[in-house]
Order: C-alpha cells, then structure tokens, then sequence
C-alpha cells in the first residue's frame, strides 16, 4: 500500500477505537474496503444532510460484515457525528454489527447475509433504467461472498439488462484463500457479460477513475485489497482478527503501525 | 385461476404504470397479450428465483409496485431468505404470485409438491398470505393488496370452489351455520368445494378463510366455543387458526411425509382422505 490517504488513515483510526471500546468488529475485512468507500462517496451524488433526496445515486454494501467500515465513512462524510458510533453493536444502539436501513442514515438496505445486496441492486438499477432516471447503483460485493451462488445469478441478468447503470465492486482480498477462492475474476466476470477493470483497491484516485462509466455494460471493479491493510500485525495474521476486537496494548500497538503506514 | 392473474393485471396495468410483472420464465406465452399491451412491463427474467425475489426487492425501492410470479416451490421453500431479508425485514412491497401448489402438479412428484408455503409465508414479520379459492377471489385479493406496499403471497390454484362468496382481504367468511352446532369446519382454497360437499347434511358450521394472514380473528372468536376441525391440504391454516382461538383445532389435512404417488389432484386428495368422503368421515366423528 503507498502512502495512505489522510481520510482513509481517519476511517481507519475510527474503526480500530470503536471496535476496542465496543468489543465488536471485523477488523480486517473493513481495512480492506476503506479506500473504496472514500472513493464511492467522493464520486456518487449524495447529500449527507439529505440522506432520502430523491436524486441520490445508491450505494449498497452487499458484504454486509464490514458494517463498522460503512458508519465510520458515513460519520467522516458528516451524517452523524463519530462518537455516535460508539455504541455499535450495544444493547438499545442504532449501529448493529450489521447494518438496518431504518436506524441509520445513509444506509440503503439492511444486509448481513451474504449474496443479498447485489440483487436487490440490480432491481434498483433496473427499476431507475426503467423509469428514465439518471441515478446510479453502486454495489460492493466480497470474494467471499462470492462463493455465493446469486452473485451469479445476479450478474447473468445484469448483462442480460445491459445494465450499465450499475457498478459491481469486487472487494478482491484473498479471504477465500484456504478453501474456495475466486480465481481470475477478470476471465470470469467479463465471461459473465460485465465490463471490468482491475485496479489497486487502496489506491482512491484509480478506484475513482474507474467508477467513472458510459459505456453500454454494467461495471465490474475488481479492487485488488489486502485485508487488514494499514496494519502489518492484522495483515499478517488476518484469520485470527477476522472477528477480534482489540484490547488496550492491541490497540496502541495498531495505531502505532497505522501512523507509521500513513507517514 | 392464472389466466384471470392476466385479465387482472391487464386491468390493472392501465391504470397503474409502476406495476412490473418479473416472470420466473413461466406463464410468458399466457402473457403475450399482457406484453403487446404493455411493453416492457412483463420482463421474463429467467430460471432466478432468488435473483427474482432480490430484484422485486430494488424494484419497489425504485418505486415500482413488482409483482413476481413463478412456481409456488422454487420461490417460497428455496428464495426463502430473500423473501424473508430482502422483502419483509428491508420492508419492501411485492406481490408474489405462485402456482402449482399443494397438489396441482400431482403428476410431477413430490419435487413439484408445493404444501408448505401458506406455513412458511405466514411465519414472516410482515407478509400477507392468501389463498383464493375462485377466479373472482383471485381478481378481489390481489387488487386489494398489490400495491399496498406491503410483501403479499397469494397461490393460485388450478382447481376452483364454485361458489360465489362475499369475499374481502382480511376477512373471513361463513359458509354454513348451523344453530346449536357443536363442531366448526375450517378451510381455505379450492378444497372448500369437497368441504362443502361433505358438510351439507352435516349439522355442522363452515368457515372459509381466503386469507391467512391477516386471519380474521373476530370470525373464528364467534366460534371458539365449538369443536374446530380445519381441513386443508397444506399446511399454515391450522397454525393461523391455532394461533387465534383459545381452544385446540384438530387437523384434517396431510401427514409427515412425502407424497411419493404420481397421478392427479384428485387421486392425491383421495388417498390423503381430502375428498368428500373422507372429510365427511372426519368431521362425522366429532360430533
């Protein structure tokens, strides 16, 4: 990773203290996505202080487990404060290991179960085409959950729609290696009809380059990730972080590489 | 009963522009008047059920009224998650329009089977679950719900009652009351028709629930001092009635076990003692 972005190092630092004070979080898979989220809401029409504005385009975070990633980049783009986020995953809390469209602004569908989100994308897409609207679906969808079977589906029909109102980004970050990964994504999801690019997935300018789409396919982005980037010790051992939440020496000791990622 | 689902939504595509029908690739042919009319509107998405579920899902977020229609078990027994997530937990309206349930692909086996839907629907937060038992039941239910912004399910059958009821979303009807009858027949669907036929010298009352989801609760009360008997041949009823009334049902329906008998309805009604005869039977004994 080159050097890192000053909002992402932000997003990061957010992510790494609320998960110590909550208990909660999947650490690595949210580092692997945080350049794609400034990214995508750098680039899509949106209005923090208008969440439900009619004209919006639509991002749907179909890998509904980097849930804590997604509050974090909504609280730095300035729909609710940061130290709201707090509270995730606590008794009474609005912010859920998981997402719920109906407590949290910003957040377009409720997922968590995988191979979900892409789907109900590909009807928003496909219901704005039908309507003459120029609103954009953006939907990020995990290797892993990839291993899904209506990712597929979804993507066949896609192309079959010639939806290229949609954009399909591949958070490609190797969490399938130890038993059914996505090899070659680029043969594949251009196989399935979709047109692709490839590009480093912690890079924000060429993920932003990429998000800008006319031709007449739906987008793939495989955004080429490391899990746990920004932190040697979460990349290093990513599987026994997948779920943990660090304690008080942990979290020094990641923040501590976190600014030493971000020099 | 499906080429009444297309005379409805004929109708009803002339006067609502956000109704969407997204076909399972099923019914297409019946709908070529549907699609000359209103291109466009009918898209025949393909063999997807969990795709067709998610998409609907989108659709009404867009602002659509979706109906999808496809076969009654490769949308309830396997998109169940997507109806569950992506329909009643995200709150999104769908119209969910199936045939070939229970029985009526009696022909194909136990894999076109379709019993337990009316039970698996109805166990959603939020769904609304039907089963008409008539072409005009059909064309009553579905215009009430379909764009009430809420995920609806309604079966369509093969098979019709024959009887011409006061019918409405929400409420039950009472085909029979008998005065001082101790015992309370309860159905739903097309079967009504061999209920009725085996109660009519009985003295016994008769209701008859085209919904079962809202289930009308003021109507089975009014009876709740009686023996109630549901005869059904599926599951879901019994439970919503079970549910509802203070005093235990008994069930006239199916066993726990696959039908492995090819054949017609009929034939399968007759072994699983849902014809006249054998409700007869049944409901003779209790009094």
């Amino acid at each position: 990773m080159n050097c890192m972005d000053a909002l992402a190092k932000q997003i990061r630092e957010s992510i790494l203290r609320i998960s110590h004070h909550s208990g909660h979080g999947h650490i690595p898979t949210c580092f692997s996505v945080v350049e794609m989220l400034c990214a995508v809401y750098k680039s899509i029409r949106h209005d923090p202080k208008n969440p439900g504005w009619k004209e919006r385009d639509i991002f749907i975070l179909s890998k509904g487990h980097a849930a804590l990633g997604l509050y974090c980049t909504l609280a730095h783009f300035g729909y609710f404060p940061v130290e709201d986020v707090y509270a995730f995953g606590a008794f009474g809390s609005r912010f859920g290991c998981h997402a719920d469209r109906f407590k949290v602004p910003g957040v377009e569908l409720s997922t968590g179960s995988l191979g979900h989100g892409i789907g109900v994308a590909l009807g928003m897409a496909l219901g704005f085409k039908l309507s003459g609207s120029e609103r954009r679906v953006y939907v990020m969808v995990g290797d892993g959950e990839s291993n899904e079977g209506t990712v597929w589906e979804s993507l066949m029909v896609a192309a079959n729609r010639s939806l290229n109102n949609l954009t399909v980004l591949l958070d490609n970050n190797g969490s399938q290696s130890r038993c059914l990964p996505i090899d070659d994504p680029q043969a594949k999801l251009s196989a399935f009809g979709l047109d692709v690019v490839s590009v480093d997935g912690h890079n924000i300018t060429a993920i932003s380059r990429a998000l800008e789409h006319s031709n007449s396919k739906p987008r793939a982005i495989i955004a080429n990730t490391t899990k746990g980037a920004g932190c040697a010790t979460l990349v290093r051992d990513m599987f026994a972080w997948h779920r943990r939440s660090p304690n008080a020496a942990e979290l020094e000791t990641l923040l501590g590489e976190l600014n030493a990622a971000a020099v | 009963m499906r080429q009444q689902f297309r005379d409805t939504a004929l109708r009803l595509a002339g006067m609502d522009d956000k109704l969407i029908l997204l076909f399972g690739d099923i019914s297409v042919y019946l709908f070529n008047d549907f699609s000359r009319q209103y291109p466009g509107r009918l898209l025949n998405i393909g063999i997807c059920e969990n795709t067709l579920i998610s998409m609907a899902a989108g659709m009404s977020a867009a602002g659509f009224h979706p109906v999808v229609h496809t076969i009654a078990p490769f949308v309830t027994e396997r998109s169940y998650e997507q109806v569950k997530l992506d329909l009643c937990y995200n709150r999104f309206g769908c119209t969910i329009v199936t045939c070939g349930s229970s029985f009526d692909y009696a022909w194909d086996g136990a894999t076109h089977h379709c019993y337990t839907d009316l039970a698996l629907m109805r166990m959603l937060p939020g769904m609304e679950v039907m089963q008409p038992g008539s072409k005009r039941e059909f064309d009553i239910l579905f215009s009430a719900c379909y764009r009430n912004g809420n995920p609806t399910y309604i079966r369509i059958a093969a098979d019709e009652h024959g009887l011409d009821l006061p019918v409405e979303f929400g409420r039950g009807v009472v085909v029979k009351e008998t005065p001082g009858a101790t015992v309370t027949v309860i159905t739903a669907g097309p079967i009504l028709k061999n209920v009725h036929t085996a109660c009519s010298d009985l003295p016994v009352n008769v209701l008859y629930f085209p919904t079962i989801k809202p289930i009308d609760r003021d109507l089975l009360m009014r009876f709740a001092d009686t023996k109630i008997l549901v005869v059904h041949d599926a599951f879901g009823l019994f439970e919503a009635v079970n549910a509802s009334c203070p005093a235990a049902a008994e069930y006239h329906g199916l066993p726990d076990d696959f039908c492995c008998h090819y054949g017609t309805l009929t034939d399968i009604r007759g072994l699983l003692g849902l014809d006249a005869a054998g409700i007869r039977q049944r409901a003779g004994a209790m009094l």
